[in-house]
Order: C-alpha cells, then sequence, then structure tokens
C-alpha cells in the first residue's frame, strides 16, 4: 500500500480479513465493533465545541504544583485537546486528538520524553478507551496516528512512548518522512486530505517558522491547527518568505473554507497582551489558546508592512522576523540613569 | 569459631566491666546515639559554665570548605523532592543556603554569619511564601542549635540585603517582620545609606555591622541594582557581592556606577585578604562562558559558586569594554548584559576560550 492509498483507506475494514484460529475472537469483537452505525462527521458541521475559561498553567512554585501533567479537555465529544502542565515543561505545548469511525489522530505531544516523567501515552490510551467506551467500540480497532506539527523535539520527544503500542503509525522525524507520511510529492503547495473514517482532515505545508512544518484542518469542527508558525505568543521566524507564503496559504484557504478557530500550540502571551519570557513556568493571566480568523487576518495585513528584521506585535501575536538568534522582548527591570 | 578464643579483651589490656558482657563490636542496647555526642563542636568546651566566645581572630582565612554539591533542580519540576532551603555549613560559624531551583528558577544563595554577640543574615530569597520556602523556620533552626551549642540565651539577627530593590533576594523579608531580637536593615535606598551611616558619602565610605568580634564591612556598590552594597567579612575572608558580581549573567543596571563600584572593591580587595568572592546566584556551567537560560528548573552542570578575587579586575577590564554600548559580552565565568534584554543570545565567542557544547538535559 502506498502512502496515496493509505490516506483514505479504511484501516477498521482491513482488520477483518485476519482469521488466525488465535485471532477470531479478537476480529469478531472487531467487527462487531464495525457493524455499529457509524458517526456521522458530515452533516451538522462545524460541531460545536468549547474550549476552557482558563487552562492549567503552571504555578509560582514549581515543586509545590498539585496539578496533572497534563490537562484533558474534550472541546466536544469526539474532538481531545491535551494541554501540558507548564510545571512539567516550560514548553506546555497543546496537542488536537482527533477521533473517527476507523482512526485516531494524535497532533504533536507534550515536551516529555520518558513514561515515568509523565505518562502521555496512557493519557491518550486513556482517552482513546473512553471515547470507545462512550460510542461502543473496540479499542484494539482503532488505529492510532502520531503526528507533528513540525520538527521541533517541544512536539515528537515523546513518540518513543507509542513505539511499541499495537495498531500504531507514528511520523518519522526527517523532512522526508514527514512528507511521505502524508504522502506528499509537492511540498508546501499540495493540500492532501487524511480521512479518519467519515472524518477529513485537511493537511498542507506551512514552512517558515521550521522547514518541516504543516498547517491541520479538521472538517469536523473546523478548527484550523496552524503549529508554531502562527500562535498566540512569539512566532519565531526563521525564514521569513516562506512564513509569508504560508501566510498567505492560511489566508487563501480561509477565504474558501469555513472555520470557526485558529489553533496553535502554545500560549505565551497574557490577556492583556502583556510578554511572558521564554522559559516561564507561570502564566497566571494567560490569553486564550483559540484565535479568530480575524486576527489571522490582521496578523497577515501587518506582516505585509514588514521589511526587515524585528520583533513586530499584531495586537494578536508577536511576529519575531529573524531575530531568534539576536534578541528578545524582554527589558532589564532594573536599569537605571 | 567462638570469638572468644579468638580474642579475651582482659587478656588485651582491654578491661571491660566485670559484670557485663563483653562487646567486641559495641554494645547494641547502649542505642546509636548517647547523649554526649551529639551536637559536638569543637569550638565548644565540654563542661561550660559560661557562653563560650569563639576566637575570630586567624591566621588567613578562617578554614572551612563547601563541601557538597549544590542541589540543581530536576527536569521535570514539579515532581522535585530536594530540600526547599539547602543549608551547606562552611565553617562552624558560617553557612551558606540554597533555595531549591524548583522553588524559584533564580534560586538564590543567602548566608548567614554569626559572631560572639549576634549573627547576619545577609539576603533572604525569592520567595515571600514560609510553605514553599522556609527560610524563617531555617534560620531559626541554625540560630537556636548554635545558641545551645554556646550557652547563650540570645542571639540577635541582624537581616541585611545586598539589594533592597532585587525582588530575587528581598522576598523572604516578610517571613522575618516581628521577629524577636531582630533588626531589618530598611529597605528603602535613603533609609539603607541612614543605618549604614553612609548617607553622606554614599557610594563611597562604608558602614560596619558588628556581630561581637567579628565586624561586617558594608561596601556601596550600585551597578547592578541603584541600591547595591557588598558585604565584606573578615573572618572567611569573604565578599558577599549580591548581583553586582556573580558567575551568571550580570544585567548591568547603570555602566558607570558598575564600573566605578568594581574599582571600589578592586582598591578595597588590594588592602585586605580576600579568599573568594561570593556572589547570589549561579548561572553558568562548568564549561566556560556557557550559563543557563531564565527560567531554568534543572541546572545540573552548573559552575561553582565560589570566584576567586582576580575576576574582579577581569569584570572591571570587560565591563570597560561594554561601557557606552548597548551589548552582551561572554567571559569564561560571567557573562555581562548592558542595555539589552537579559535574555540577549551573541553570536561572538570570547577569543582563546574553549568552545564546549555541555549535554543537553534529554
Amino acid at each position: 500500500m502506498d502512502r496515496r492509498t493509505f490516506l483514505s483507506y479504511n484501516a477498521a475494514a482491513a482488520a477483518i480479513p485476519l482469521t488466525g484460529a488465535a485471532l477470531t475472537s479478537l476480529s469478531e469483537a472487531a467487527s462487531a465493533a464495525v457493524r455499529l452505525a457509524p458517526i456521522d462527521f458530515k452533516s451538522n458541521v462545524p460541531a460545536a465545541g468549547s474550549f476552557p475559561k482558563r487552562w492549567i498553567c503552571g504555578s509560582s512554585c514549581c515543586m509545590d504544583n498539585t496539578d496533572p501533567p497534563v490537562q484533558v479537555h474534550w472541546y466536544n465529544p469526539h474532538t481531545a485537546i491535551l494541554r501540558q502542565n507548564k510545571a512539567y515543561s516550560y514548553e506546555a505545548p497543546f496537542a488536537p486528538l482527533y477521533f473517527g469511525n476507523d482512526r485516531v489522530l494524535l497532533l504533536d505531544e507534550g515536551f516529555v520524553q520518558l513514561r515515568n516523567d509523565w505518562d502521555l501515552r496512557g493519557v491518550v490510551d486513556q482517552c482513546i478507551n473512553e471515547w470507545c467506551q462512550r460510542n461502543g467500540r473496540d479499542p484494539a480497532s482503532l488505529e492510532l496516528l502520531v503526528a507533528f506539527s513540525h520538527l521541533h523535539a517541544d512536539h515528537y520527544a515523546a513518540t518513543n512512548q507509542f513505539a511499541d503500542r499495537p495498531n500504531t503509525r507514528y511520523m518519522g522525524l526527517t523532512h522526508e518522512e514527514m512528507v511521505g507520511f502524508w504522502g506528499m510529492t509537492n511540498f508546501p503547495e499540495e493540500r492532501v486530505t487524511l480521512d479518519l473514517g467519515g472524518r477529513e482532515i485537511l493537511i498542507w505545508g506551512s514552512p517558515g517558522h521550521v522547514v518541516s512544518e504543516f498547517a491541520y484542518y479538521d472538517s469536523y469542527t473546523q478548527i484550523l491547527y496552524t503549529g508554531d508558525m502562527f500562535y498566540r505568543g512569539r512566532c519565531y521566524i526563521s525564514f521569513w518568505q516562506p512564513w509569508f507564503d504560508s501566510m498567505k496559504r492560511l489566508i487563501d484557504f480561509c477565504d474558501t473554507h469555513p472555520v470557526t478557530h485558529v489553533m496553535g500550540c502554545h500560549v505565551e502571551i497574557s490577556k492583556d497582551g502583556q510578554d511572558y519570557a521564554y522559559g516561564m513556568t507561570w502564566q497566571p493571566d494567560e490569553a486564550p489558546v483559540e484565535m479568530t480568523v480575524q486576527q489571522l487576518r490582521e496578523a497577515f495585513a501587518h506582516a505585509q508592512t514588514i521589511t526587515k528584521p524585528g520583533i513586530y506585535f499584531t495586537g494578536t501575536v508577536f511576529l519575531c522576523n529573524q531575530t531568534r538568534g539576536t534578541t528578545t522582548i524582554d527589558k532589564n527591570a532594573y536599569r537605571y540613569s | 569459631m567462638a570469638q572468644n578464643s579468638a580474642y579475651n579483651p582482659a587478656l588485651s589490656g582491654n578491661p571491660q566491666s566485670a559484670t557485663g558482657r563483653a562487646y567486641p563490636n559495641g554494645n547494641p542496647d547502649l542505642g546509636y546515639n548517647p547523649s554526649g555526642v551529639r551536637n559536638t563542636d569543637s569550638a565548644v568546651p565540654l563542661h561550660r559554665d559560661k557562653p563560650v566566645l569563639h576566637d575570630y581572630a586567624s591566621d588567613g582565612p578562617a578554614p572551612g570548605a563547601l563541601g557538597f554539591r549544590w542541589t540543581y533542580g530536576s527536569n521535570v519540576a514539579a515532581k522535585n523532592r530536594d530540600p526547599r532551603v539547602q543549608v551547606v555549613q562552611y565553617n562552624e560559624d558560617t553557612f551558606v543556603l540554597r533555595q531549591n531551583v524548583c522553588v524559584h528558577w533564580e534560586a538564590p544563595f543567602t548566608y548567614l554569619l554569626f559572631g560572639n554577640k549576634g549573627a547576619l543574615l545577609i539576603d533572604t530569597g525569592a520567595t515571600a511564601a514560609a510553605n514553599h520556602y522556609p527560610l524563617r523556620e531555617t534560620v531559626d533552626a541554625i540560630i537556636a542549635r548554635l545558641a545551645k551549642a554556646r550557652g547563650r540565651s540570645k542571639v540577635p539577627l541582624t537581616v541585611a540585603l545586598t539589594s533592597g530593590e532585587d525582588i530575587a533576594q528581598n522576598q523572604g523579608l516578610v517571613q522575618f517582620a516581628g521577629r524577636e531580637d531582630t533588626t531589618i536593615v530598611p529597605k528603602p535606598l535613603e533609609a539603607m545609606k541612614h543605618f549604614y551611616g553612609v548617607g553622606g558619602t554614599w557610594p563611597s565610605g562604608s558602614g560596619k555591622i558588628d556581630l561581637g568580634d567579628r565586624v561586617i564591612e558594608v561596601i556601596p556598590t550600585p551597578g547592578t541594582h541603584r541600591d547595591g552594597v557588598t558585604f565584606y567579612d573578615p573572618y572567611c575572608d569573604f565578599l558577599f557581592t549580591g548581583d553586582l558580581l556573580f558567575p551568571g549573567k550580570i544585567n548591568i543596571g547603570n555602566d558607570r556606577d558598575f564600573i566605578a563600584s568594581l574599582e571600589r572593591l578592586q582598591a578595597f580587595a588590594a588592602n585586605r585578604p580576600v579568599k573568594w568572592v561570593l556572589g547570589g546566584h549561579v548561572e553558568m556551567m562548568f564549561v566556560p562562558g556557557k550559563y543557563y537560560p531564565r527560567f531554568a528548573t534543572y541546572k545540573p552542570y552548573e559552575r561553582v559558586l565560589e570566584m576567586t578575587p582576580d575576576l574582579i579586575g577581569e569584570a572591571l577590564k570587560y565591563a570597560q569594554e561594554v561601557q557606552g554600548k548597548d551589548m552582551m559580552l561572554i567571559r569564561p565565568d560571567f557573562a555581562l548584559f548592558n542595555g539589552v534584554s537579559p535574555d540577549q543570545r551573541t553570536q561572538v565567542w570570547p577569543e582563546g576560550v574553549p568552545n564546549i557544547n555541555p549535554p543537553r538535559p534529554f
């Protein structure tokens, strides 16, 4: 099976022909599960959902933090959003978990490597079990796809936790493997459609923060997930022109598709636009992770006026144009003359 | 083989109790900590009937050692279970306390010095909440133990700050409010100058804090903070410089003051013996010129705290180089930030310094 067919391949249907003696009961259970009426992800879209008023966001004294290492928020019954606790890593990335009839897609991970630091795999397995229980499925019949938005460790470090998980595919850690995972031959312009079993995810390239980055659009909730190239904080733009082109692609997409929320991987800014410096482990007043299409358009309009490297505030995000290796926003509070 | 046939204490000239058993390997009934062996202190005579006076006169620096590695936080800060305040005793009259990195990333050092008449606490840490950072409780325990060992009913405490405005060092001060026999050096600049008696002469001149035969000198050293002071301990020959000079990222508040203070410090060190310069933080790694970023809660490859006094001269030399310029400058034992963001980075690597990449946390 090549990658093209994989994208629209019905994983659960393929499980039925497995008829080894030992597997009979399993495949019966699986096929029994499949015989349930499939969930309809195509009508009544966008599916309603909600973000929490406030995410778990670390604490002033890290070692006294008693929150769970990851917050699991069910946006709606078929969509979970995970967010790492800031006291477990300052990166505290968000990670959506999209459920379809045949497959589950995990986008990004927390910044964690070892299961005994904290157990992302266990949390994801538990989410899948919960969802299956609610919907009368067999967890073993669902294929898990572990993918990430881009090639940075806070988004892929936990991949090894899934290495021994049955019925799981995970993205490789090179540009070629990432692009190949989605069967793309014309990165970044090409837009492919991943079928989770009645729920379609649209994927295309959005380089700029790094070379290897994707944008993901869920046709069910109509959330546009923009990774680290556009998020509520400091968008570190390593390559201006590719980033600008990627923004243009996002705008063009929003012109032709309904988008309920634009969502990035991190939040590094307070509700009143104050920057939370890189590395902070407590963001008591942080801004929501979701943004509107209007905010994206404003940022693009602002970006069109930018000609030089530097840090620019669009009202929603900081555009750090090629400044990663040189300067940052924060000032020395104790300067005097 | 029966032990008695091999070893008879009486025959070996090692008479034991005539009525009791012989205990060649120790008597288990006596317990592990019989009274009298605990709290040994060589400065304290065995049978004392009046308060013990310590002799603080010594040739050269008083002996002592920082014999332990500093706690350095953990990869997952929320799971750290190290002590909140790490206490390292340098010698019988000198303690170094460090705040746990996972309580506050600044992980400041706090110093507790004893004289014959009192104690001095230099700096108070970055966290006010006593349940997160029990500085007062720790200091009280150290003082109570020392008072008992020395046979003193009272140990008046002075709490002083290397900078009153520095929130990485002044937060624990509230824990000492209302403490008995305690003098708190006022935080506001003018009141502080007045307390040390340097109101008219600031920033030249110097003040004193007498701990009883151990007189700590106070040297005004603005530069990183407008109200910065440095303390000199003539017993251990230490300079406590706070944020002015420490192995880390030195954020210069005013470069003219910074240079003037380093010049004054250098002149001071030329007239007195100085063994070490002890700052308020460690941010450098043990490879030259590399440092931890702000907010790091896991610093397993830290440089040692102590700096040799020749680094005053080096800091002065390179401070003159950055004067009037908005730039950062890396040296093996510290980095200077003048007029730039504390997160500033640079591609410029100092000449002649090996560029070693330390191991990453993971």
